[in-house]
């Protein structure tokens, strides 16, 4: 009888194996230090503290830090240089670019675009430092973050006397006080859009308008943006719920409920492509900024007509109204031609020159309603879309939350993604 | 100078073989992009955040890895609350029935071209290789044309006008998603399936045949035994990029009810304060996709035992 086969013992290791072992074993937190070191050395500067967040009822004055002064008047503009911007696709006219270009040649200014899909992929870069940007375009959301672990640079006011061209709320914004570092670029609200064609219900008129995106009847022809605060923020205000940046577990509630309700019903597309869908004819009606239902006209398949797009949003202004900002990067190389492109762009011409690309209007004085129609920036059945100074004394702003609110908001949207 | 050079070389030789030193380019590059980078997934996961920024700030000592990122991942899908049980379970099911159809397709199509088409083998191989042209994106942006409401297979399906066809195949639905997902990646099932059966010898059939086997019996007891590694290794192929897919779903369907596992990375890698979830899903799906894996080695192993 053969005895039962057995494991057999492992031997105990000779001296060379235990020498090998041992340097596997300081390679891996060799390794580790090589990994971490690698991570330290990509730069990213820290932020010791709480973050200050501004509100309408709660502004802020920034402050300047020690090292990080604004640059002195009457700065000659840096030569043969080439000026970083860095923003979303599509969201800066080509004309304007090359006109700013034009009228600086002599100085042989070349500027370039770098673009980001959002704004926290675009923070992560600028941190890194990888890249010299001059002037970033972010929303006032961000602006605690850059302050606070100075990725910006206060701007000095001689450069940029056209300021007094823009609306007055944006010459001391609660977000910014005393625009230590920021100028308005575009404004925009968000609203629903949709085409008479495919939508027989007149929006406009229900009693909540809201009530539309939930509309089991418009199934498959329906989509929000893929915008989590925004998209999340609409639910509140269909339940009648102003405080768009609330930290009440019951309201959160109800974001989670209406978004439940609204998978069920019209199962709508998530996208950011509605300027594309819908005039193309894939959406029936979306949630919509104004600003993309301004550029929808352009989209529009040959012999569909204009006159079919609708947008609204609320007439008296209680609804989300928001806007975008240029700031000047710390670590640009070219601070001067940043100041000099700033003004450029605060200029009315070449505002209104942007305008007619981007399809989002800039906060610019002299553009009341009824001459952005007159002079064709928007058809007549899009007037809707124009934004209105007075929107911004009574419309709701979507705020940067504390951390942990801000988290509990994402968690329901990942749940929502998440299609469960 | 020569000398020590010489010695130095025969040490080496004397030590490693050739082909160990030739695999060294290949074991250097597993460890610079293979386990490097999955350290570094592991040390996000297992990392924390930046309370400020809310980016992930990576541990690398396994000694003090949190898991809390993990379980709460785990958490919801498997707990009370479990909202990515579902676009989990979706995942597998797309991946199956998709690969099921590439297989179905592919099959006979790598059968033909491997055995019955002749002179026109090479046209047909480059005609089947053609897709790879044209980016993946590229092709699915092409479907969105055909299949949007005024599209062409809209007009097709009302032959001419006779019927009122307005079916909206972008609006969210499964079928459109799956088979999306076989048109993208049914080229890789058919490449090896092709590879597989151009190698099957020609006297084994001939053999079944003389010994009575009809067409069908030859097949089924013949070819498919001989060809499992071969469509194992296509499923493979096909499957493990569907894991982690998740623009195939963004542009035929963008909505929720058809998210898969790859949409749900996507939401999460770039979304502060959740890279860590991001993490957490690559690693579930690399632990799943190691289960065909092992399949496809025990496969190959057990018929390399046949076959000595």
């Amino acid at each position: 009888m053969s005895e039962p086969r057995r494991r057999p013992r492992r031997a105990p290791p000779s001296r060379r194996q235990f020498l090998r072992l041992a340097g596997t074993a300081a390679v891996v937190p060799a390794t580790s230090g090589l990994l971490a070191a690698c991570v330290r050395a990509a730069g990213s500067r820290s932020v010791s503290g709480a973050l200050t967040l501004a509100a309408p009822d709660h502004p802020v004055l920034w402050p300047i830090s020690a090292g990080n002064d604004p640059i002195a008047d009457n700065l000659t503009p840096e030569r043969n240089a080439t000026l970083r911007l860095y923003n979303y696709a599509d969201y800066i006219a080509p004309a304007a670019i090359k006109a700013f270009e034009k009228k600086y040649a002599r100085y042989n200014v070349n500027v370039t675009v770098s673009t980001f899909n959002d704004t926290d992929e675009a923070i992560t870069k600028i941190r890194t430092g990888a890249v010299p940007y001059d002037i970033y375009f972010p929303s006032y959301d961000q602006i605690s973050r850059l302050v606070a672990a100075e990725l910006v640079r206060p701007l000095n006011h001689s450069y940029l006397t056209n300021i007094d061209k823009v609306w007055a709320t944006f010459q001391n914004p609660w977000y910014d006080q005393r625009w230590r570092y920021t100028v308005p670029y575009t404004v925009y609200t968000t609203g629903i859009g949709w085409r008479t064609d495919k939508v027989s219900t007149d929006i406009a008129s229900l009693a909540n308008p809201y009530d539309a995106l939930w509309d089991a009847k418009y199934r498959g022809e329906t989509a929000v943006i893929d915008d989590w605060h925004t998209a999340m923020a609409m639910c509140l205000l269909r339940a009648g719920k102003n405080d768009i940046n609330t930290a009440s577990s019951a309201d959160l509630q109800v974001i989670s409920q209406q978004l439940s309700e609204l998978q069920r019903t019209s199962q709508p597309k998530v996208t950011i492509t509605m300027y594309n869908d819908l005039p193309a004819g894939q959406l029936g009606q979306c949630q919509m900024w104004s600003g993309d239902v301004i550029n929808a006209q352009y989209y529009l398949p040959k012999h569909t007509p204009v006159s079919l797009l609708r947008y609204w949003f609320p007439p008296d202004g209680h609804g989300m109204v928001d806007n975008d900002l240029m700031v000047i990067l710390r670590d640009g190389k070219n601070p001067v031609l940043a100041h000099l492109f700033v003004q450029f762009m605060l200029d009315t011409k070449n505002a209104l020159t942007n305008f007619s690309f981007v399809g989002y209007q800039p906060p610019q004085r002299s553009l009341v309603p009824d001459t952005v129609v007159a002079r064709g920036f928007v058809p007549k059945n899009l007037s809707t879309a124009v934004v209105q100074e007075e929107y911004f004394d009574v419309g709701y702003r979507l705020l940067e939350l504390t951390v942990d609110n801000d988290a509990a908001w994402h968690r329901i949207w990942l749940a929502f993604k998440a299609g469960g | 100078m020569a000398a020590a050079f010489t010695v130095t070389l025969r040490w080496f030789r004397k030590r490693f073989s050739l082909w160990s030193i030739l695999s060294l380019p290949g074991i250097a590059w597993l460890v610079l992009f293979f386990l490097a980078p999955l350290y570094v997934v592991l040390a996000i996961v297992f990392g924390a955040v930046d309370p400020t920024f809310r980016t992930p700030t990576p541990i690398w000592n396994p000694a003090h890895w949190r898991a809390g990122q993990f379980t709460y991942v785990i958490d919801r899908i498997f707990g009370s609350d479990a909202v990515f049980g579902p676009a989990l379970l979706r995942t597998a099911i797309y991946v199956l029935a998709a690969s099921v159809v590439c297989v179905t397709v592919a099959f006979p199509v790598a059968y033909y071209v491997a055995r019955l088409s002749g002179r026109r083998k090479g046209l047909i191989l480059a005609l089947l290789i053609a897709p790879f042209w044209i980016s993946y994106m590229m092709r699915m942006l092409a479907w969105v044309n055909l299949l949007a409401d005024d599209g062409l297979v809209n007009k097709l399906l009302s032959f001419g006008g006779l019927f009122n066809v307005h079916e909206q195949w972008l609006s969210g639905k499964s079928i459109v998603v799956i088979l999306g997902l076989v048109y993208g990646y049914v080229p890789y099932m058919i490449l090896p399936l092709y590879a597989g059966l151009d190698r099957l010898p020609q006297s084994v059939l001939e053999a079944a045949r003389d010994l009575g086997a009809n067409r069908a019996r030859a097949f089924v007891r013949v070819v498919l035994p001989m060809c499992r590694p071969t469509i194992v290794a296509g499923v493979l192929l096909t499957c493990l990029p569907m894991l982690g897919d998740y623009y195939t779903n963004d542009l035929l369907s963008g909505s929720p009810s058809t998210a898969m596992v790859g949409n749900l990375i996507d939401q999460t890698v770039l979304t502060p304060g959740e890279t860590g979830y991001a993490g957490a899903f690559v690693m579930i799906v690399l632990v799943v996709s190691l289960i065909p894996m092992l399949y496809y080695v025990r496969s190959v192993a057990k018929s390399e035992l046949t076959a000595t």
